[in-house]
């Protein structure tokens, strides 16, 4: 009898802890130009935080009075990650900016790769997805991506004693990337779809150990991923190949479900960012780099 | 509830090939992990303590860390350490085959001590030396009382083997994964994985409730 009586204990602790984990409350701060984190560290379950902004007027225009939930995957530096329990990213910053432009209020949340794509989808629980998503053909069955807002330029990274010159020439051999990027997009186009030399993994991370560890011969990734690693491992002895003929340019566009009326609220303000150099002044901070805006705007 | 069977379709070839992978890499590391953990079990169960010493931290090393985590450290580390470079399906193949060991040498050890020691007794007391009698009276009894347990292990590790998908073995995982990252939907690869292995994990339980009618 005591014996279960302290088994009841326990499992009425852990059901406590598990519904502590997961409750959460968001509250709206007034007059945000700055984004303004909300909400205590909840044991790092990782999905509970949230950046929510407001722009504070009260035009008293109906849209202004919803809450518009964005979804993303907060596992992509520097585009989008969690630092302790906050939401940073180039991303995140610039959905600011256009919310700021556009007049809506807005929360973030960092829910998962999966979970966000299915509830975008579904367009009831969020309303959009910022997560570094590339726009293409096949995904644009099932979603509206925003106008393009970021050029994504993948790279190949080889060994410096590597006769690797261009995108072409990894055909036939082992190339590391992550599944689902552009880098993914553009080699399985020239690799072929079910080309297994073609080694999908589940984060860059592990893409670039496989290549430490001769499962490789090259990974494609994002410049940004690239440089950083090649900087911070001098002694591994990595460059990088650029190939801007077969690499032809990706774009991330903001995910919404078919036919959201969101896409025609945010693109004029998307423009607007990008035109005003706010766009530059955020590329600059996250990047140290002055983007191409004008192929942007350009793109289609 | 929109599934689009077209996607499916444009990937069946693909996830076929991943299911000809997952049932031979599963077999391979059942039959690799069930001789091993012979050894491991009765190493486990052997008078002398050094035998017995590193079989129980083995068995307690892969049955108490997560099976992801071994397959990293075949992956990246052990492969690399005798190959030169990674190996997918031989990381894959081993660390499957080394977690099935742990678990098996279990089965081993609770099939054997639950033959009633007269047997032993009597077959040691006629003549047969100790390998005899483990091989011609124990172990033919304790066989017949593990197929339950053996069958279990084999469907855990045909699902587990989904893990692979992490180091790139092009298995079923892998390929579904490959298909939500096209098209970025969810339902469609997930279900189409479930169905797969749910068709798999049947057979293998009636092929196992026949072997078992066979054996009693």
């Amino acid at each position: 009898m005591n014996r279960k009586f302290m088994l009841g204990i326990i499992t009425l602790m852990c059901v406590i802890m598990l519904a502590g984990c997961g409750a959460k409350k968001v509250e709206n701060t007034e007059g945000g130009a700055a984004a303004d984190t909300s909400g205590t560290n909840d044991g790092g379950s990782g999905n509970g935080s949230s950046t929510a902004a407001n722009t504070g007027s009260d035009s008293g225009n109906a849209a202004a009075e919803t809450t518009y939930q964005f979804a993303s995957d907060a596992s992509y530096a520097p585009m989008e990650f969690m630092d302790k329990d906050e939401l940073k990213g180039f991303d995140i910053d610039f959905l600011a900016a256009v919310m700021k432009e556009a007049g809506l209020k807005y929360e973030v949340r960092n829910v998962g790769w999966d979970a966000m794509l299915e509830s975008v989808k579904q367009g009831k629980e969020y309303q959009a997805g910022v997560s570094s998503i590339s726009i293409t053909a096949d995904r644009a069955q099932t979603y509206d991506f925003s106008m393009p807002y970021f050029e994504s330029k993948n790279v190949i990274m080889v060994k410096e004693d590597s006769a690797i010159a261009s995108a072409l020439d990894l055909k036939g051999k082992k190339v590391a990337l992550q599944g689902g990027t552009t880098a993914d997009t553009l080699m399985t186009k020239i690799m072929g779809k079910g080309n297994t030399d073609l080694k999908k993994f589940d984060s860059n991370a592990v893409a670039l150990l496989e290549l430490d560890k001769g499962g490789a011969d090259a990974v494609v990734a994002d410049i940004a991923i690239v440089r950083d690693y090649i900087k911070n491992n001098p002694d591994k002895k990595y460059k990088e190949v650029l190939d801007d003929v077969n690499f032809n340019p990706e774009y991330y566009g903001l995910a919404y479900p078919k036919g959201s009326e969101l896409k025609a609220e945010l693109d004029p303000a998307i423009k607007a960012v990008i035109e005003n150099g706010t766009y530059a002044d955020l590329y600059k901070k996250w990047f140290d780099e002055v983007p191409d805006t004008t192929r942007l705007l350009a793109a289609k | 509830m929109d599934f689009r069977f077209d996607i499916v379709e444009g990937y069946l070839p693909l996830l076929l090939r991943g299911t000809l992978y997952t049932v031979c890499i599963s077999l391979a590391s059942i039959a690799l992990g069930s001789l091993l953990g012979l050894g491991v079990g009765l190493g486990k169960m052997s008078r002398f303590w050094f035998l017995r010493w590193p079989m129980h931290a083995y068995i307690n090393f892969f049955r108490g860390t997560p099976l992801l985590v071994q397959i990293f450290i075949v992956h990246f580390g052990l492969i690399p350490l005798l190959n030169g470079k990674t190996n997918a399906i031989a990381a894959a193949v081993t660390a499957l085959a080394l977690n099935a060991a742990a678990y098996t040498a279990e089965i081993y050890r609770a099939g054997i001590q639950s033959i009633d020691k007269g047997q032993s007794e009597a077959a040691l007391s006629i003549g047969m030396t100790p390998w005899q009698t483990m091989r011609f009276v124990v172990l033919p009894q304790a066989v017949k009382r593990m197929i339950p347990a053996f069958g279990n292990e084999f469907i855990v590790l045909l699902k587990d083997s989904s893990l692979l998908t992490l180091i790139t073995v092009p298995e079923i995982m892998y390929w579904s994964n490959a298909m939500k990252n096209q098209y970025i939907r969810i339902w469609e690869p997930y279900l189409t994985a479930a169905c797969i292995y749910f068709i798999l994990t049947y057979t293998l339980n009636k092929l196992l409730q026949a072997l078992e009618r066979r054996v009693s």
